[in-house]
């Protein structure tokens, strides 16, 4: 069985955005809320890295071990979903998640949180609502999964940094870039993610 | 609105209309049509466009460029090919930009026609996806230097004779030597073909009689002086082509811009520089008329050396673009989606620079330039991606002035989402000496915590 995961190759990141905002354009994703963002690292300083990050959908994801209502679950393609409907809004997950993943739409001036949100790999939702729905892209966004195709944000990648894929698949991408290239920055996260790191 | 677009590697597109023209707008070719038609020469404008219910035809005026932009190769590139290249996308490769030979529709071709596509669209020249390489032929998009400036430069030199030293005027061959493109019939340089070269090779009786009848028309008086960029039936293209020649020549590349105040390009210090002591040795040019203005960057250069601007202020200011923006970033900055992305003019400074005023990351700062008493306020971005010294700014901002707010000023719902100071109102005198475009890159400035 394919498992479904992100890499993103720091070598060839370059900072533009097009990922982040190709996610806000698909999901329509309100102001405030970020799936995914481009994170720089030693910015303006020898050995300069940018990074784009958004819920890996981790094996074993630990967000889904401390949610006390369980609305968080991987399918059996290894997408990390949750139900809404069911979300309290407790925002355990945000402290388990070694990513900064899960998202909260401010939803009263006291601070209280709405319910999560978090990149759903553009496979729709974790809810009941039928997929490719009304009701689904509304809670969820879109669901290109269904139709077959790939997150947004990995798609539009103009120098192919963000992969997203079987993991079998994109591993190999990698692996036949850095024999290429040489070692560089190894696969950002996976070894937080997967448990694994990319042998070469 | 439909119609073709070029892009920066001189490749073509045909594009769909994606949306109506907002309130009471129109597209910019019925704007166009309807200012001919009040000045009163919308017949002879649009002579060979169709107009239908008001409506232009966006097809007809690229046959229109096709049949005038002889002299840029945009002569190919017909509406029909264009749209054959959308509906083929998938079958040109991306490295090459090529569609397999066999290909019905555009076999061969590079993707877009980018110019010089030479001929009429008949001819199916492939497009020139490089402009100089001659390991293809030009029919298969090879090309060579274009012998624009003529086939020989005369140039006066001090030489010595007997032992005296005497000036010599000496011809220098402009044209290729011993460099041809593939499959050249000519195995050398050659001028830029006219109906006289064409005479001269004895290939002027590969023209058809009907393209020797538009030569003709073209200059009834001298139709050898014709040439591949006026001849409007393409036919001197063709048959210098069809001898695998270059239609503009094949000349040596032109190195040394003489018609340019630097025929070759010296360092000139900037009109507000924090080296003043380079100035003497490295002054920018005299004062000139530049068309119908005086360019006086000489004097204001020795007036802000003599004044000591430097130590008023002391950072170098320079400006830059955004890759999530675009130009002054009125568009960018009222897209939700891009707005979001950088909310907030800012300066870049240096921790060294930010630390001796004060400044922590974030903190308001107010910008003085160094002309007129002008000052902008934003946030300082405490960063080592510039340099000591050096102060950075994105130029996409607008709407704010002088630290003062100014959306109530834009048209209701014309506001942008996010506004902010413009560089621009900080950037100094300055005018390149050949084209006018203003200094926006290189001037001073000095910074303090708001």
């Amino acid at each position: 069985m394919a498992r479904m995961k992100f890499l993103c190759d720091a070598e060839r990141c370059i900072d533009c955005n097009a990922c982040v905002t190709a996610c806000k354009n698909e999901n329509e994703v309100p102001w405030g809320i970020n799936r995914r963002r481009v994170v720089t690292i030693n910015d303006g300083k020898p050995g300069e890295r940018s990074v784009s990050m958004a819920c890996m959908h981790c094996t074993d994801p630990p967000c889904a071990a401390v949610c006390p209502v369980e609305c968080i679950y991987p399918t059996e393609d290894g997408i990390v979903l949750h139900n809404k409907d069911q979300c309290i809004g407790c925002g355990y997950c945000f402290y388990a998640c070694p990513f900064g993943a899960p998202q909260y739409p401010r939803v009263s001036n006291f601070g209280s949180r709405g319910k999560m949100d978090k990149c759903t790999y553009c496979a729709g939702g974790g809810g009941p609502e039928a997929p490719s729905s009304a009701e689904e892209f509304a809670k969820y966004g879109s669901n290109r999964f269904g139709e077959g195709k790939l997150p947004m944000c990995a798609e539009m990648c103009s120098t192919k940094s963000l992969l997203a894929g079987d993991g079998d698949v994109i591993g190999q991408i990698y692996k036949e870039r850095v024999v290429q290239r040489g070692y560089g920055s190894g696969a950002w996260g996976w070894l937080t993610a997967y448990h694994e790191d990319v042998e070469v | 609105m439909n119609g073709s677009r070029t892009a920066s590697n001189r490749s073509l597109q045909w594009g769909e209309k994606i949306t109506e023209p907002v309130f009471e707008s129109k597209n910019d070719y019925n704007t166009i049509y309807m200012l001919a038609r009040k000045l009163g020469f919308a017949d002879q404008m649009f002579k060979n466009i169709k107009v239908e219910n008001g409506e232009v035809s966006a097809e007809d005026i690229l046959r229109e460029i096709n049949r005038g932009g002889w002299s840029t190769g945009y002569c190919g590139q017909s509406p029909e090919r264009l749209k054959a290249h959308m509906r083929n996308q998938h079958k040109f490769d991306l490295v090459t930009l090529r569609a397999p030979k066999d290909d019905p529709e555009v076999g061969g071709e590079y993707y877009g026609l980018p110019w010089p596509c030479w001929g009429t669209p008949e001819m199916r020249h492939p497009g020139t996806p490089i402009l100089y390489n001659t390991d293809l032929p030009v029919s298969e998009g090879g090309g060579t230097f274009r012998a624009r400036f003529g086939v020989e430069r005369i140039v006066t030199r001090k030489v010595i004779e007997n032992g005296q030293q005497v000036e010599r005027q000496e011809h220098d061959n402009l044209l290729a030597e011993g460099s041809y493109s593939a499959g050249s019939d000519i195995k050398d340089g050659y001028p830029e073909f006219t109906l006289g070269v064409l005479k001269k090779l004895g290939w002027d009786t590969d023209l058809t009689a009907q393209e020797m009848e538009v030569i003709q028309r073209v200059n009834p008086n001298n139709p050898d002086l014709v040439s591949w960029a006026t001849d409007l039936s393409g036919g001197i293209q063709r048959v210098a082509i069809a001898h695998g020649c270059a239609p503009y020549g094949n000349a040596k590349a032109h190195m040394i811009a003489w018609n340019l105040p630097d025929p070759i390009p010296v360092h000139r210090e900037v009109i507000y520089t924090s080296r003043p002591d380079l100035v003497a040795k490295y002054p920018t040019l005299p004062d000139a008329q530049q068309f119908r203005v005086p360019n006086i960057g000489f004097t204001v250069q020795k007036a802000a050396v003599d004044r000591g601007i430097v130590k008023q202020f002391p950072l170098i200011l320079t400006s830059g673009r955004f890759v999530d923006y675009e130009g002054g970033g009125e568009e960018s900055r009222s897209n939700k989606w891009l707005a979001e992305l950088k909310q907030q003019m800012y300066v870049e400074l240096n921790p060294a620079d930010a630390s001796e005023r004060g400044v922590k990351d974030g903190d308001w700062v107010w910008v003085m330039g160094a002309e007129n008493s002008s000052k902008a306020r934003m946030t300082a971005l405490v960063t080592e991606r510039v340099g000591r010294g050096v102060a950075w700014m994105p130029y996409h901002f607008a709407g704010w002035f002088q630290g003062v707010d100014l959306r109530g000023k834009y048209p209701k719902g014309a506001d942008p989402i996010v506004l902010g100071e413009s560089v621009n109102s900080l950037t100094t005198y300055g005018f390149d000496p050949a084209t006018g475009m203003q200094e926006p890159k290189a001037t001073l400035c000095q910074i303090e915590l708001a």
